[in-house]
C-alpha cells in the first residue's frame, strides 16, 4: 500500500529533523534553567550586572539550556527591546582582536559600518570601554555569551575577560557575562584580578547518571511521534520565535519546525504502540543499559537514535529489537581488530613477530631488523612464507607504520637513523592481536599455531 | 559591457552629490575627492551616461540638502565618522532602552540586593580610614607644594585600593571647588585596559585633550608638555592601575611615567597600584625602582570583622539580613581571601536564594536572609563540584577513574600510562562483571574525562602510550563511589 509507505518516510523525516535541528528543547535541569533565566531577566529588567559560568561535561546540554532560556525570554517584548545579545565563541574568536571586532559589530557601535570595523585594536578597545562607561541604567543591557570560555582564558593578559568582568562590577552599562565551558577547573585558569572580579556564580550541568529509567524514557520520547495537539503547540512556539526575526539567533533560520508534518491518527497510534511494545523487550533494555553504562549524555543517545531512525525503510517500516541490538554491536566492536583483519598474512605475521618480541622482552622497543630476524626464523620452516623477499617485508613493515599499528619512539625521528634501524613500539594490546588471529579469514594454520607460541 | 559600465556610472552619481553639496551647501566632504578626479579622467564617458542617468538626478536633488536641518543629519561615511571619533568630537554612546526601568515599589530584599552590588561604591569606605589618611596627606602635600612625586600602593585584589584612591581624589576635588586647595588635573589609566604598554601615552594624551593620536606622537607631545616649563601649570595627578601589565622587557613606558615627576617643570604626581608588594624589586629595573621611591602603602586583606562591617554598612539599617548570616559570610570569606567583592557577591546570591526559596510561604515584607540561605550560597559559590562530577559519570567512566587511581597506587608514581590503566580496567571490569570496553572506546572515555579535567591526558594520537595524570584526589573518587554504592 503506497499510502502507508509515504507515511513511514514522513515519520522518518520528522524524527531525523527533530533529532538534529531542535536546538531549543531542553529536557530536565529545572533548577539550573530557572537560575539562569532569573539572572538574565534581572539583567534586562532591573539593569543589574552579573556574571555566570555554566559548567558541565560535553554533550550535557549547556548550549541548549542557553538557547532555550533565550527563546523563552525573547517572547517577552520587555526583554527584546531592552537587551542586545552578543555571541562569542572561543573556537572562532581566537584572540581578543577578533573578539573585539565581533563585539563591536554585534553591538552596532558607531565605529562599525555594515560589519566592517574601523580603527586599530587599541582604538576598538578604547571605544568599546568608553561606550560601556558612557552607559548607565538607562542604556540597554548587553548579554555576552562566551562559548568555550576556557579558550578565552588563554588570550594575552586576559584583557577581554578583565574588561568584561570589570564592567560588570562597576557602575556602567548593565551587562551580563555568561561563560560556557566543559572544564571543571576553569576558575583556576583566571588571573587573580580577573578571578576577583568574577562573581563566583557557577551553574553545574551534570547529566543525571542515576536514573536509567529516565534514559529509557528519553529514548522512547525520541522515537515516538507526538499527537497532533502537541505538534500544534510546538508549531505555535516556533512561529512566535520566527516572528521576532532576531538577527542574533542564527539557529532560528533553520530550526526544526513541525508545521510541515501532519500524521494520520491511526498511523501515530500504531507507531507509538509499537514503540511501547519495543521498550518492553529485554533485548532493547539490555542494549540501552550498555549504552548507558558507556555514556550517559543525551547527545550520545541522540546520535545512536539517529542511526537507528536512518534504518527505517519502506520495506522494513518498524523499529525492531533486532535492529537496536545490531546497531549496538557496532559500539561494542573494536576498530583496530577490524583493521588487523584487513591486513595481509605477511603483515599479520610481522605483527605476531612483534608480539612475540614484546612478550619476551616485556614491551621493549624493536626495529625492522629484530622483527625481520624473528619472522625469518618462522618463514624458513613454514611452507607458505618461504621465499618472501626482504624488500617486501620492509614494505609490509612500513605499511604497519603508516596505519599506526606500530609507532616510532620519538616523533622527531632524528632523521639520522636509517629506516631499518629506527626503534618502534607496538600500539596494540595482546588481547587485540589474539582476537584478530581468531577472526582472520582463511589464516594459514601454521600462522595460527605460531601465534600461540613463539617456539618454532 | 554592463560590467564595464559599473564604475563610471557610480562615479557620476557620486559626482552629482558632490557638486550639489559643495555648491549648494558649502559643505566639505572628504571622501569623494577620488571620484571627482576620476570623473575628470573618464570625461569621455560623461555625456553618454549623464543622459542615461538623468531621471535619477531630480530624485537625489529632492532628498538631500533641502533644509539646513537635514544637512546636519546627513549620514557620514564610516571614515568621516572615524575621523570624528579620533578628534573626540563624537561622544561614544550606548543604545537606549525602550522602556525605562521601573523604580517604583521594591521589596526590602531587592533594595538590599542593589545596595550589595559591588558597583555601588560607598562615599567613604569603611575600615580604610588609615589608608585614606595616608594617601590624602601625601596627595594634599604634593598639590600644596606644587612638586612632583610617586607613590606605590599594593595589596591583593578586592581590598579597596582603587576605591580608596579615587575616594581621596574626589575629596580633593571637592576641596578645590571650595577654593581650599589649588586646582589640579586628574588623569587615570589602567594597564589591563590597554592592548600594549605604549598605548598608555595615547590614553593619557586623550584624557588631556580628547584627541586620539598614535603613540609616538602622543609620547613626544607629552614629553614636550612635561619637560618644558610653562607658567601657571596645574599640578597633574596620574593614577596608574595594574602597573605590572605596563612592565615590558624594556620598561620604557614605566620609566617615562616615573621619570616625568622628577622634572621640575612637570608638577606631576603619580600614584601606582599593583597587587604584589615586592613588584618594584622583583620586576622593575634598578633605575625605575629608584624613581618609584619608598613612599609605599600596603592594603592588608580584610579580616572577618572588617568584612562584617563592610556588609552591614552597605545594608544600612535594613532588616533584610540576620546578623549571624553576615558573620558567617565574613568568616568564610576572610578565611579564604579577604576579598570584599567575594563577600558582597555571596551576600547578593543569598538574597536571591531567599527571594525564590521562600516565595510560597512568607509574604514579601517579612522575607529575610537566614543562615540556611547563606549556607546554600556559600555551597554554590565556594563550590567544589568534583565529587558531584564523579558521581554523575557513567559507569565506564567511573571504572576508568578507579583504574587510574589503582594504577597510581600500584606503581607509586603520579603519572600513569594508558596501557597500564587499561590493564587495571580489565581487572576491575572482570571483577565487577561488566562488559569490557575495547581500547578505542576506553580512549574515548579518557579524552572525555580529560576535557572535563577530571584527569589530565595527552592527545590520544599517542594511543596506548599517552600519559595520564589524575586531577582529582584518589580519596574523592573513593568517597564519591563508595557513598553512591550504599
Amino acid at each position: 500500500m503506497p499510502e502507508a509507505g509515504q507515511e513511514v518516510i514522513k515519520a522518518r523525516r520528522f524524527l531525523k529533523d527533530r533529532l538534529q535541528r531542535d536546538y531549543t528543547t531542553l529536557r530536565g535541569y529545572e533548577a539550573e534553567r530557572s537560575n539562569v533565566r532569573q539572572l538574565l531577566q534581572r539583567t534586562a529588567e532591573m539593569g543589574e550586572s552579573n556574571s555566570l559560568l555554566l559548567i558541565g561535561p560535553r554533550g550535557a546540554g549547556k548550549t541548549t539550556l542557553i538557547n532555550s532560556v533565550l527563546t523563552d525570554l525573547l517572547e517577552n517584548n520587555a526583554f527584546v527591546d531592552n537587551t542586545l545579545i552578543v555571541h562569542l565563541d572561543g573556537n572562532l574568536h581566537t584572540d581578543d582582536r577578533i573578539a573585539l571586532k565581533s563585539i563591536t559589530v554585534q553591538m552596532r557601535l558607531e565605529n562599525a559600518a555594515d560589519g566592517k570595523v574601523f580603527g586599530s585594536f587599541a582604538e576598538n578597545l578604547a571605544f568599546l570601554l568608553q561606550c560601556l562607561k558612557a552607559g548607565d541604567k538607562k542604556s540597554k543591557s548587553v548579554v555576552f555569551v562566551l562559548e568555550e570560555f576556557d579558550l578565552f582564558c588563554a588570550h594575552h593578559n586576559q584583557t577581554l575577560l578583565y574588561n568584561l568582568f570589570d564592567v560588570s562590577q562597576s557602575a556602567q552599562a548593565p551587562i551580563c557575562v555568561l561563560g560556557v565551558t566543559c572544564r571543571l577547573d576553569v576558575i583556576e585558569l583566571l588571573e587573580k584580578r580577573v578571578k576577583s572580579r568574577f562573581s563566583h556564580r557557577q551553574v553545574f550541568l551534570f547529566p543525571s547518571a542515576h536514573q536509567f529509567e529516565e534514559y529509557a524514557a528519553l529514548f522512547q520520547e525520541l522515537i515516538s511521534i507526538p499527537s497532533s495537539k502537541e505538534l500544534k503547540s510546538n508549531v505555535d512556539r516556533i512561529d512566535s520565535l520566527e516572528l521576532l526575526k532576531s538577527e542574533a539567533f542564527t539557529f532560528q533560520r533553520n530550526h526544526f519546525d513541525s508545521v510541515e508534518y501532519t500524521f494520520d491518527k491511526r498511523f501515530v497510534d500504531n507507531w507509538n504502540k509499537d514503540i511501547s511494545k519495543l521498550m518492553k523487550s529485554p533485548t532493547v533494555e539490555k542494549t540501552l543499559k550498555m549504552l548507558y553504562d558507556f555514556d550517559v549524555s543525551q547527545a550520545f543517545l541522540k546520535m545512536f537514535t539517529f542511526r537507528l531512525v536512518a534504518k527505517i525503510k519502506r520495506e522494513a517500516p518498524h523499529i525492531t529489537a533486532e535492529l537496536v541490538a545490531a546497531l549496538a554491536t557496532q559500539y561494542e566492536c573494536d576498530d583496530k581488530v577490524d583493521l588487523l583483519c584487513g591486513l595481509s598474512v605477511l603483515e599479520l605475521c610481522l605483527i605476531i613477530a612483534i608480539k612475540h618480541h614484546s612478550t619476551i622482552y616485556d614491551r621493549d622497543p624493536f626495529n625492522f631488523e629484530i622483527v625481520f630476524g624473528r619472522f625469518n626464523k618462522f618463514a624458513k620452516v613454514s611452507s607458505t612464507m618461504q621465499g618472501v623477499e626482504r624488500a617486501i617485508v620492509l614494505k609490509a613493515f612500513e605499511h604497519l607504520r603508516i596505519v599506526e599499528l606500530i609507532m616510532p619512539l620519538s616523533n622527531s625521528g632524528l632523521g639520522k637513523v636509517q629506516k631499518e634501524f629506527e626503534m618502534h613500539k607496538l600500539a596494540l594490546t595482546y588481547g587485540q592481536i589474539q582476537q584478530a588471529v581468531q577472526r582472520y579469514q582463511a589464516l594459514p594454520t601454521e600462522v595460527a599455531q605460531w601465534a600461540q607460541s613463539s617456539l618454532i | 559591457t554592463r560590467l564595464a559600465d559599473g564604475t563610471p556610472r557610480r562615479s557620476i552619481q557620486l559626482s552629482n552629490i558632490v557638486e550639489q553639496r559643495i555648491f549648494d551647501n558649502n559643505e566639505i566632504i572628504s571622501t569623494p575627492k577620488r571620484s571627482r578626479s576620476k570623473l575628470a579622467d573618464d570625461a569621455d564617458y560623461t555625456p553618454k551616461k549623464s543622459t542615461h542617468k538623468s531621471p535619477g538626478r531630480p530624485r537625489r536633488m529632492s532628498t538631500t540638502g533641502t533644509s539646513t536641518k537635514q544637512k546636519e543629519d546627513a549620514p557620514m561615511t564610516p571614515s568621516q565618522k572615524m575621523k570624528k571619533i579620533r578628534a573626540g568630537e563624537l561622544s561614544p554612546s550606548m543604545e537606549q532602552r525602550h522602556q525605562q526601568l521601573d523604580v517604583g515599589h521594591k521589596s526590602q530584599l531587592q533594595l538590599a540586593r542593589e545596595q550589595l552590588h559591588v558597583s555601588v561604591v560607598p562615599k567613604s569606605l569603611p575600615c580604610r580610614e588609615k589608608e585614606f589618611d595616608n594617601i590624602y596627606s601625601f596627595l594634599e602635600g604634593k598639590i600644596q607644594d606644587q612638586c612632583g612625586g610617586c607613590m606605590y600602593v599594593s595589596g591583593v585584589p578586592g581590598t579597596g585600593k582603587t576605591a580608596t584612591v579615587t575616594g581621596v581624589i574626589r575629596t580633593l576635588q571637592r576641596l578645590v571647588e571650595q577654593d581650599k586647595l589649588p586646582a589640579f588635573e586628574f588623569l587615570e589609566i589602567n594597564g589591563m585596559r590597554l592592548t600594549e604598554p605604549r598605548q598608555a601615552y595615547v590614553q593619557i594624551y586623550k584624557q588631556l585633550t580628547g584627541k586620539t593620536v598614535s603613540w609616538e606622537h602622543a609620547h613626544s607631545l607629552l614629553e614636550k608638555r612635561f619637560t618644558t616649563p610653562a607658567p601657571r601649570r596645574l599640578t597633574t595627578v596620574l593614577l596608574v592601575d595594574e602597573l605590572d601589565i605596563l612592565c615590558n622587557r624594556r620598561q620604557d613606558v614605566v620609566y617615562n611615567l616615573l621619570d616625568w615627576p622628577t622634572k621640575s617643570a612637570a608638577h606631576l604626581v603619580v600614584v601606582t597600584i599593583a597587587n604584589t608588594m615586592d613588584l618594584p624589586e622583583r620586576l622593575l629595573m634598578g633605575k625605575v625602582t629608584s624613581r618609584l621611591g619608598l613612599t609605599r602603602l600596603t592594603f592588608q586583606p580584610y579580616t572577618h570583622k572588617q568584612l562584617q562591617e563592610i556588609v552591614t554598612a552597605r545594608l544600612a539599617g535594613s532588616e533584610a539580613f540576620k546578623g549571624e548570616a553576615v558573620q558567617l559570610v565574613a568568616r568564610k570569606v576572610a578565611a579564604v581571601s579577604g576579598d570584599a567583592r567575594r563577600a558582597l557577591d555571596i551576600c547578593r546570591r543569598a538574597t536571591e536564594i531567599a527571594d525564590t526559596g521562600s516565595e510560597p510561604t512568607a509574604n514579601a515584607a517579612t522575607k529575610c536572609v537566614t543562615m540556611l540561605h547563606v549556607q546554600q550560597a556559600l555551597g554554590e559559590m565556594i563550590a567544589s563540584a568534583k565529587v558531584q562530577a564523579i558521581k554523575n559519570c557513567s559507569r565506564m567512566e567511573q571504572i576508568f577513574l578507579q583504574a587510574v587511581a589503582a594504577e597510581v597506587t600500584r606503581t607509586g608514581v603520579e603519572e600513569t600510562m594508558f596501557h597500564g590503566v587499561y590493564t587495571q580496567i580489565e581487572t576491575i571490569a572482570t571483577f565487577m562483571g561488566v562488559a569490557l570496553p575495547a581500547p578505542g572506546r576506553a580512549l574515548n572515555i579518557c579524552s572525555k574525562l580529560g576535557a572535563e579535567r577530571l584527569i589530565i591526558c595527552e592527545h590520544s594520537r599517542n594511543d596506548l602510550f599517552q600519559k595520564i595524570l589524575l586531577n582529582v584526589s584518589p580519596d574523592d573518587i573513593h568517597y564519591a563511589l563508595r557513598v553512591e554504592g550504599n
